[in-house]
């Protein structure tokens, strides 16, 4: 199924949830039980995870196609793993079933037998993180409010469709029952069978009455029918049902017509062209309330049926501590190390096998005006690149050719980033993320 | 090395703006609001722009149309230049007759143009006008085509779009008379789409 904006929706999905339980699985099997209380183990897992991702990228699963605008199974199964500290809810909900599961039984994680239940509570994290950054994606694209209970209606109503369109298919082997989705006992080849030829020619009444006739023929009620209140005003809807068939149907033939859906997402050098009119909009906003000259009502959006409202995130604050020094700055991100620092650092770089002078070279391309990298001078130029490899990860066109690693082309891995900075793994996490912090605190001050 | 920093940093601008958690975030303005920002004739209210900056879905959503309305003005542009593609420039050349001392009408070999010259008080005036029923005219004027005349000799005469009537007029830019100029600078002229250096 294809929807707008949506990426985890297509069959693919089924090998991208495989790939990110293989993964998951063998990560978490070696935690120790207190370690469910560490607040870093998130960011742990996300890092570990992802190398195991990255290193299997070339295997046939990960290089097979993950939906139909290009991305692959293992690119699908990375960003939705990067998307996880971005949505902590469903993190949190995970290590909460971890704990009553440990309570019940102990550390099972560590057990092959419960692989399976270990397994199966991944794909419950994934399968809810898709369908929210689906749910979101489809908001940005259409500015329509959209939930992960839609998303997965639409999909309901998808798989609806396609097991009615084998039913017709295969009509003479099940006469009955699709007499009784159509209403009408069968004299030869129902026209019906012939005229629906995709999703958008698929009635609600059709699917509301497959779901009807799951109970005698599939075996268990349908999904319209089960007890579960999830559908159960669906039931009553087909007016909802037909026009969410018929979005899908629309879309399936938008989006097979076009090259790519979204054509303009990635013009190369552009990325930065929004934020001028961010910057813009943000500054002619401020200059209007500082004239005075308001005469409209503010025209916020109210929130939907069930979405509890957001409250106001006060930015003054951030604002007011961010951009102070930042004109010594410059001088302190090419501040050039004297030879004793040189020397170990040689060492260091040597040591996980990056050229003895990837530091220097690393430092000197960094741009000494650069407001952003002004905020993180106080850090270390190895916590710098690990900031990047977290915000941007380990390849961005972006990155001077001297930040990668020669040998994989890449940012060189945390491992090889703490090793460079004399300091532990935990600590360099630790660091990074303060610093990320630091650059969130700033971020409205750099775009007045 | 990739001269490329300042790319980096509108990336990680990006990621710090886009990649925030922020629990039961919405849209929380309607396309309406933001196009109307984007296009500065309603900035957003203070309210609102306190809405935006907390709200990465509401971000996220006005990204995707400020780059829809930049890729629909790329397009746009593009249109333009395919449009002018089916007309890519008129030649004109000064006739026997027009060597007389007074030029007042020049016309291009394919008849879409002419040029005329208007004697005032300050000096001389240069009008291009656009034949009604040359192929592209409704479409020139439509979209204000914006065009230029030059010499024999390839220097500007003149520049400027076309108005409602698909006309458009400036001061004649050189000292010696129409006439005289064109005969010293190769007895042609040629009118072509704006922006052919």
């Amino acid at each position: 199924m294809r929807l707008p904006g949506t990426r985890y929706q297509e069959p693919g999905w089924e090998q991208v949830r495989k790939l990110l339980g293989q993964a998951s699985v063998q990560v978490l099997r070696q935690l120790a039980p207190h370690e469910l209380q560490d607040p870093a183990l998130l960011d742990r897992y996300v890092d570990q995870t992802g190398a195991l991702l990255h290193a299997c990228r070339h295997t046939a699963r990960a290089a097979a196609d993950g939906n139909s605008y290009g991305d692959s199974v293992g690119e699908l199964a990375l960003s939705l793993l990067y998307e996880l500290p971005g949505q902590p809810s469903y993190w949190q909900a995970f290590m909460a079933t971890l704990e009553t599961e440990f309570a019940r039984s102990g550390a099972f994680w560590q057990e092959p037998a419960c692989e399976g239940i270990l397994r199966k509570k991944v794909n419950d994290l994934y399968a809810g993180l898709r369908d929210r950054l689906d749910a979101d994606a489809y908001m940005v694209a259409t500015g329509r409010d959209c939930s992960p209970n839609r998303i997965y209606t639409y999909r309901m109503l998808d798989t609806a469709y396609r097991e009615i369109a084998a039913l017709f298919a295969d009509w003479q082997a099940h006469g009955m029952q699709v007499g009784a989705i159509l209403g009408r006992e069968l004299h030869g080849i129902p026209i019906e069978v012939r005229q629906m030829k995709s999703i958008s020619g698929c009635k609600a009444e059709w699917v509301i009455a497959w779901s009807a006739t799951l109970e005698q023929y599939g075996g268990a009620a349908g999904p319209l029918h089960t007890r579960s209140k999830r559908f159960a005003s669906l039931k009553n809807s087909p007016q909802k049902i037909a026009a969410m068939l018929a979005e899908i149907g629309e879309y399936e033939q938008l989006s097979a017509n076009q090259d790519s859906a979204e054509a303009f997402r990635s013009d190369a050098g552009e990325a930065g062209a929004w934020l001028e009119d961010y910057w813009r909009v943000v500054h002619e906003s401020e200059q209007c309330e500082q004239r005075g000259d308001y005469h409209q009502a503010d025209q916020l959006l109210a929130p939907p049926d069930e979405a509890e409202w957001m409250d106001g995130v006060d930015n003054e604050a951030e604002r007011e501590t961010a951009g102070q020094g930042q004109g010594e700055v410059a001088q302190a991100v090419i501040d050039a190390a004297d030879e004793a620092t040189r020397l170990i650092e040689q060492d260091r770089s040597s040591a996980v096998s990056l050229p003895p002078n990837y530091l220097q070279l690393a430092r000197l391309a960094q741009h000494a005006g650069s407001r952003m990298l002004g905020i993180l001078a106080q850090e270390s130029l190895p916590i710098r690149l690990a900031v990047f490899h977290k915000l941007l990860g380990v390849a961005d066109d972006s990155y001077p050719d001297v930040w990668l690693d020669p040998a994989t082309g890449e940012l060189p891995t945390l491992q090889q980033l703490a090793a460079l900075d004399g300091i532990s793994m935990p600590t360099l996490r630790k660091r990074r993320n303060e610093a990320i912090d630091k650059l969130y605190a700033a971020r409205d001050s750099v775009a007045a | 090395m990739k001269p490329t920093i300042t790319e980096l940093e509108a990336r990680l601008q990006e990621q710090l703006l886009l990649a925030r958690a922020v629990p039961g975030d919405r849209l929380l303005l309607a396309d309406a609001t933001l196009l109307g920002a984007l296009d500065g004739s309603r900035p957003l209210t203070p309210a609102e722009r306190t809405a935006l900056q907390a709200s990465p879905l509401t971000l996220r959503r006005f990204r995707h149309l400020a780059q829809q309305r930049r890729s629909a003005a790329q397009g746009e542009r593009k249109e333009h230049r395919s449009a002018g593609a089916g007309w890519h420039g008129s030649r004109g050349l000064l006739r026997a007759a027009a060597t007389a001392a007074v030029l007042d009408t020049l016309r291009t070999e394919d008849g879409y143009w002419t040029l005329d010259f208007l004697q005032s008080e300050q000096g001389w005036r240069v009008i291009l006008a656009l034949v009604a029923d040359a192929p592209f005219a409704a479409l020139a004027v439509q979209q204000g085509w914006q065009v230029q005349v030059r010499d024999g000799a390839g220097s500007l005469i003149l520049r400027g779009g076309l108005d409602g009537d698909g006309e458009c007029e400036c001061a004649w830019p050189h000292v010696a008379a129409p006439v005289q100029h064109f005969q010293q600078h190769g007895a042609s002229f040629a009118v072509e789409p704006a922006g052919q250096d």
